[in-house]
């Protein structure tokens, strides 16, 4: 019955938004103002969705929250333009696309391959948007029985499995970038003894670094500076013909589908990882799993579709551990994370009773947005590729202007200026020397999280460690951490080598004589 | 990203950086109350607000000392001794006088006057104005000797501009002129317009270039502005001669 009533309360919700002919407007707005940040090489989903919290600052939170997923799913479909017109990924999301989208676009086929990408990231995000409404309440059930032990542990897995699979370079530079946002996240007062931390006497640092200039600053400084600093030009575009929903390839390769979107919502809800892991690995396996794994990268509808279903999957993945743990599951997510603080919703295993209908208005609003970033991809498509022509001199200026006000307008504070543009040169030189920027924005959400956490939890345990052992949520966790930081060193790898050599040996070695074995046996 | 090679160099100071960061995150950790009393209050170490600063130094102290050991090894002290050799040799003056290092010396110089110069003393939309028109044409022309060009003019301009706010000439003036700060930026923009103008008559598509800056940099700020300040009623940043003047034309007519 309950399954009833919460399907029956999810349409209910989903009438109710889609009734108002405002939130329509702000839905339909903000999908296609996604797909133009996710084509335009240069700017991304998680900067579009940062600007656009700060315009969001005075909506209230439903209409916020329509706002910022409809441009967080119109900006991981729009990467998929660039990629397959100009072979240049417009997010990293659909870096895995151009691979066989741009051999498609060469053909003369863009509009096919258009098509396609808009039919199957429309899918992917409905399937993600299925997981959203079936999986929460059990993780948030599970996670109603953790206590302040598996929270930090949970926090400290969520910066390190961050570092491990983002890191462009090696592992130990993302796991720097973690530590460093922890860092940024001990400054202030601390919220136990009100004693300040790292404040320099500087009263606006009291209360604490605030999260969104700092991720304004950290994603969109360093990517101003990186496209003009590197002179980056668009090239030839395509030329797109009439686009076409390709609803029979869609349904020919069901299959491909489903597991595209399983692996995009798993690799979602895997802290702080984003859409391009999943359409790289859904594509792999797409690749590894076809009967004819030559043809990819030579314009294979199969792997466009593979990836960005995945792509668009991981927008609802990414949704479930930060409403039902508060970890966010991507970059986008973190900054959905900030955008919700501000707007007095804390996600968590408490939001289904402070918010009891806020996982299906998301739900809801997903599958709404999936619908619009259809139509609108279907019918605007052609209009916004002319957007690519615009030099990313003339655009990355004003981008700078947005994050400048949008920064300050969140709290109406220019110290916040003060400390947006250094925290953006700085993650400049650590992006140029390979760290990774998610990991370290993370730390900067999670750590008040993992410090509140590990303190309440050693003064409910008087200083004693010991119930990580005893608890087994906390026990799981503390050894997946220790296995995360093992794996990664070279004398973990031998050993393992050599225990798997030494297993495989024995499995291979022959059954001794009759005759040994009786002589072993008499010994 | 560099190449892995050069990483590896510059891993082994950046890998210093982060020790020694660690390393003033534990010493100012350890100045926190651990054991004492704090606001009347009795401590205990795993209630101390040093508790979490001191393994976040911690770690990043042995990351960054596993960085240098991990680059060391690759690169080996010969690594070392290159990048010392290049940090002193005439190839560090060229690689810092590079096209791509000018570009980011604007950009930073550009977002800094910006924030720490403009936009605490000077109205919004002329700041914005001014930011725009100055990013816009210097890289939007593309062409390395008037980057160069319209940059020190620019810093010519920002320089006098900071010297008569640190005098406090520019309060004396606002005493008498009232926005002082703000005409003055006015007067900026028209001399830097007039001086970029006149670094590309002649060359029509630098011209046509000049003037869609121009029209950008103007319109972009003021409907960017009027979003921010009379749909989201958020007040401006500092409001001067033209939030002012906006003020009123908009609460006439609406």
């Amino acid at each position: 019955m309950m399954i009833f009533d919460r399907i029956a309360a999810f349409f209910d919700i989903v009438h109710h938004l889609a009734m108002d002919p405002l939130n329509l407007l702000i839905l339909f707005g903000s999908v296609l103002m996604g797909i133009i940040f996710g084509a335009m090489p240069g700017l991304t989903s998680t900067l579009g969705v940062a600007l656009l919290t700060a315009l969001t600052y005075g909506m209230d939170t439903s209409l916020a929250m329509i706002c910022l997923l409809a441009i967080y799913v119109g900006g991981t479909y729009g990467g998929s333009y660039a990629s397959i017109l100009i072979n240049i990924p417009g997010t990293a999301a659909a870096a895995a696309t151009a691979l066989d989208g741009y051999p498609l676009a060469c053909r003369g086929e863009g509009g096919r391959a258009i098509g396609l990408t808009t039919t199957s990231s429309a899918i992917g995000t409905t399937i993600s948007m299925l997981f959203v409404v079936s999986i929460s309440p059990i993780i948030s059930h599970f996670a109603l029985q953790f206590t302040s032990f598996e929270f930090f542990l949970l926090a400290f897995f969520g910066i390190l499995i961050s570092g491990t699979l983002t890191s462009p370079d090696l592992v130990i530079k993302g796991w720097i970038s973690g530590f460093l946002g922890l860092f940024l996240a001990c400054v202030g007062r601390d919220q136990l003894q009100f004693y300040p931390r790292y404040t320099f006497g500087v009263p606006e640092l009291d209360s604490g670094i605030e999260v969104v200039p700092v991720l304004i600053g950290a994603f969109g400084i360093p990517q101003i500076i990186q496209v003009l600093k590197d002179r980056f030009q668009i090239g030839e575009t395509q030329k797109l013909q009439r686009i076409i929903p390709e609803i029979g390839t869609v349904v020919r390769n069901v299959p491909a589908i489903v597991r595209s979107a399983l692996i995009g919502v798993g690799i979602g809800a895997v802290p702080g990882i984003g859409e391009d892991i999943a359409g790289w690995v859904s594509y792999g396996t797409a690749k590894n799993t076809s009967k004819h794994p030559e043809t990819f990268g030579t314009g294979e509808l199969k792997a466009v579709l593979s990836t960005e279903t995945a792509n668009n999957a991981c927008v609802g993945g990414a949704m479930i551990p930060l409403l039902n743990l508060g970890i966010p599951g991507s970059p986008p997510a973190a900054m959905l994370l900030g955008a919700l603080m501000l707007h007095g919703v804390t996600p968590g295993p408490m939001i289904t009773f402070e918010h009891p209908t806020f996982i299906l208005e998301v739900a809801a609003i997903l599958l709404l947005a999936s619908v619009a970033m259809w139509v609108a991809g279907m019918l605007l498509a052609k209009q916004v590729v002319k957007i690519l022509r615009i030099p990313s001199q003339i655009f990355m200026p004003i981008i700078g202007v947005l994050c400048i006000i949008g920064s300050y307008s969140l709290g109406l504070n220019i110290f916040n200026l003060y400390l947006m543009l250094p925290v953006g040169i700085i993650c400049y030189f650590l992006t140029m020397m390979g760290y990774p920027i998610a990991p370290l924005v993370i730390g900067v959400i999670l750590g008040p999280m993992a410090d509140e956490n590990l303190r309440r939890a050693l003064m409910v345990s008087q200083g004693s460690f010991m119930p990580i052992f005893q608890r087994p949520v906390s026990l799981i966790l503390f050894i997946i951490i220790v296995w995360t930081i093992c794996s990664q060193f070279d004398w973990y790898r031998r050993g393992k080598e050599r225990l798997m050599a030494r297993l495989r040996g024995r499995r291979r070695r022959p059954a001794p004589p009759e005759s040994s074995r009786r002589q072993a046996d008499d010994a | 990203m560099m190449e892995t090679d050069k990483l590896r160099k510059a891993d082994i100071f950046s890998g210093g950086i982060i020790f020694l960061l660690g390393v003033w995150i534990v010493s100012q950790a350890l100045k926190m109350p651990m054991k004492d009393s704090w606001g009347g209050v009795q401590n205990v170490w795993y209630v101390s607000p040093a508790l979490f600063p001191l393994f976040v130094g911690a770690m990043i102290s042995l990351l960054g000392a596993l960085l240098i050991r991990k680059a060391l090894k690759t690169v080996g002290l010969a690594g070392i001794t290159a990048v010392i050799t290049w940090l002193t040799s005439r190839e560090l003056t060229a690689f810092l006088r590079t096209g791509a290092m000018m570009r980011f010396y604007t950009i930073v110089t550009l977002f800094a006057s910006f924030v720490f110069i403009q936009i605490p003393r000077v109205d919004f939309f002329l700041s914005a104005v001014l930011f725009l028109l100055v990013f816009i044409t210097t890289f939007y022309f593309d062409v390395a000797s008037l980057l160069k060009k319209l940059l020190y003019f620019y810093l010519a301009g920002t320089l006098i501009m900071l010297l008569l706010f640190a005098t406090g000439l520019m309060a004396a003036w606002t005493g008498i002129l009232p926005f002082a700060a703000d005409w003055l930026t006015l007067v900026f923009i028209l001399t830097y317009a007039a001086y970029a103008r006149r670094q590309v008559a002649g060359d029509a598509p630098l011209s046509r270039k000049f003037r869609l800056s121009l029209i950008l940099a103007i319109s972009a700020p003021f409907f960017i502005g009027s979003i921010f300040k009379f749909l989201l009623l958020v007040p401006m940043p500092t409001e001067g001669l033209v939030t002012i003047a906006l003020d009123t034309l908009w609460y006439s007519i609406f």
